[in-house]
């Protein structure tokens, strides 16, 4: 009976331990690990919309460009990056001009009520200029914040956070922006509130 | 958290409250008009020993720290002193040094610290027999260091605007908490030296955080890879009480065999009236010895008297 007792309680024993030591050797490194400062969209009023207009975000980076710009009387100018020899011998009347790099962040998001935007990691402001297919008019939006590097276990790898301290933005389609929380991590947090013109239906 | 450690503190309470029932004894209840009966107490050498309440201390030492310091990334140094109280309660003073230096392979991410540590709990010795050697025991802990670390990788290139810094932090101040519970086996090697093992269930309760980077390894605890984690102890342990009585009989040898009247107070014999209980029986039986001459004497004197009428 003493025996029958002692392993009983023996197994039990076993038993809790294999249970317990189950979740223990795991990795613990965040399952999103990209850091995002998160955009959602709200009409003037602070209802949650999903823009219906098509959004390009390209930032102002450091250094400068050439931009080729071809005009001819009667046709459409076109703009390129690089030269065109071919618009030269058809008649177009070739520019060159220095403009500052930019690049596109995201590309005609439409039909979105939030979106994810990168941020630098050495710069105290990001310029993100808004293009809209609906409207020719631009908006550019001014973020200002601080960066820091953070490891959450060496085997995670390194990631650069942010603390957002001011935003600004222009008028062509936005109404109002503002900073909902300022802390951008891998958390997924509502970081800034766009408000744009009009009101939801 | 705080239920967790509730409930296992209301069970310990409770787990040292069942001597204290199993030594209350059942009552009968009088019925109305009812005198208590008469008792008759027969008392017999208690044979029981009592443990005496301080035994010593115990100075233990760990050996599995520094041999896993040799194979893997982390290992400590460590002593501990612990009480005995009547071989059942140890509370225990475990200190430390633990020592970290991990690289990771994959991200390039080395962490190095080294900082003593300090715990403090007790240890309970479930055997039933408390007099043997050997112990089989459960115990918690509580656990502190106060400690600052280097962390250091490659540099952090940014991917869309461009330029690198390098990451290297060093001196990281940190403090963190946490509680241990833990299965232990201890059994005697030769008179007061004993070997043992435990399994320790660890839980992080707190750790100062710090914007770049979080502790990899704390001293005392281990890796902070999930907020529990295990670990183990291989201690040789030394009982600090040579020359210290273990134990003392207590018990009784007189008898007593008269039945007590109603109502008359029974007064119990204890070890120090010992003698004057056999002195008692010595007098009861000269005096009876001298009843039973002068019974004699009686008889005689009446067979004596049928001895003239005839």
């Amino acid at each position: 009976m003493d025996r029958q007792r002692r392993y009983r309680w023996g197994g039990m024993v076993v038993g809790l331990i294999a249970v317990l030591m189950g979740g223990c050797y795991s990795n613990n490194c965040p399952l999103e690990n990209s850091v995002v400062c998160n955009y959602y969209f709200y009409d003037s009023e602070g209802t949650a919309i999903t823009y219906g207009d098509t959004i390009t975000v390209t930032t102002l980076m450091p250094g400068w460009k050439t931009i080729y710009t071809y005009r001819k009387l009667g046709n459409v100018t076109v703009t390129k990056e690089y030269q065109d020899t071919a618009l030269v011998n058809q008649g177009y009347t070739e520019t060159a001009s220095q403009v500052r790099n930019d690049t596109v962040l995201i590309n005609q998001l439409s039909g979105a009520s939030s979106m994810e935007v990168p941020m630098s990691y050495y710069h105290d402001v990001d310029t993100l200029i808004f293009a809209y297919r609906s409207i020719s008019l631009k908006d550019t939006v001014k973020v200002f914040h601080d960066s820091y590097p953070n490891v959450e276990l060496p085997e995670c790898g390194t990631h650069r956070f942010h603390t957002l301290k001011s935003v600004t933005a222009t008028d062509a389609a936005i109404d109002h922006i503002e900073i909902n929380n300022p802390s951008v991590n891998y958390d997924g947090n509502e970081n800034i509130k766009i408000y744009f013109n009009g009101v939801a239906q | 958290m705080k239920n967790v450690i509730h409930i296992i503190s209301l069970a310990m309470v409770l787990a040292c409250c069942l001597p204290i029932k199993a030594q209350e004894q059942e009552v009968e209840p009088l019925m109305p008009g009812e005198s208590p009966k008469p008792t008759k107490y027969i008392a017999v050498e208690d044979e029981k020993e009592h443990l005496v309440f301080f035994q010593g201390f115990t100075l233990a030492v760990d050996a599995y720290g520094p041999i896993a310091y040799l194979v893997s990334d982390y290992g400590t140094a460590e002593a501990a002193l612990r009480i005995n109280l009547k071989n059942t309660f140890f509370p225990i003073v475990e200190l430390g040094y633990g020592k970290c230096e991990k690289n990771d392979l994959n991200t390039n991410i080395s962490y190095k610290m080294k900082a003593p540590y300090g715990r403090v709990g007790i240890d309970i010795n479930m055997l039933k027999n408390k007099f043997q050697d050997n112990r089989l025991y459960l115990g918690a802990r509580y656990g502190l260091s106060k400690f600052q670390y280097d962390m250091s990788g490659p540099a952090m290139v940014d991917p869309i605007w461009g330029g690198s810094q390098p990451y290297d932090f060093k001196g990281i101040d940190c403090t963190s908490h946490w509680v241990e519970f833990l299965f232990g086996v201890e059994v005697k090697i030769y008179r007061n030296f004993h070997m043992g093992w435990s399994v320790r269930y660890k839980r992080e309760i707190s750790s100062t955080k710090s914007d770049y980077a979080k502790p990899s390894c704390i001293p005392g605890y281990g890796y902070t890879t999930n907020s529990t984690c295990w670990g183990a102890n291989y201690t040789l342990i030394f009982d600090l009480n040579w020359g210290k009585k273990k134990s003392h009989k207590r018990g009784i040898n007189v008898e007593i065999k008269d039945i007590p009247q109603e109502n008359e107070e029974v007064e119990l014999p204890n070890e120090t009236n010992k003698e004057e209980n056999a002195e008692e029986k010595e007098s009861i039986e000269n005096t009876q010895e001298e009843d039973n001459g002068e019974e004699t004497d009686t008889d005689d004197e009446q067979d004596d008297g049928e001895a003239t009428e005839e």
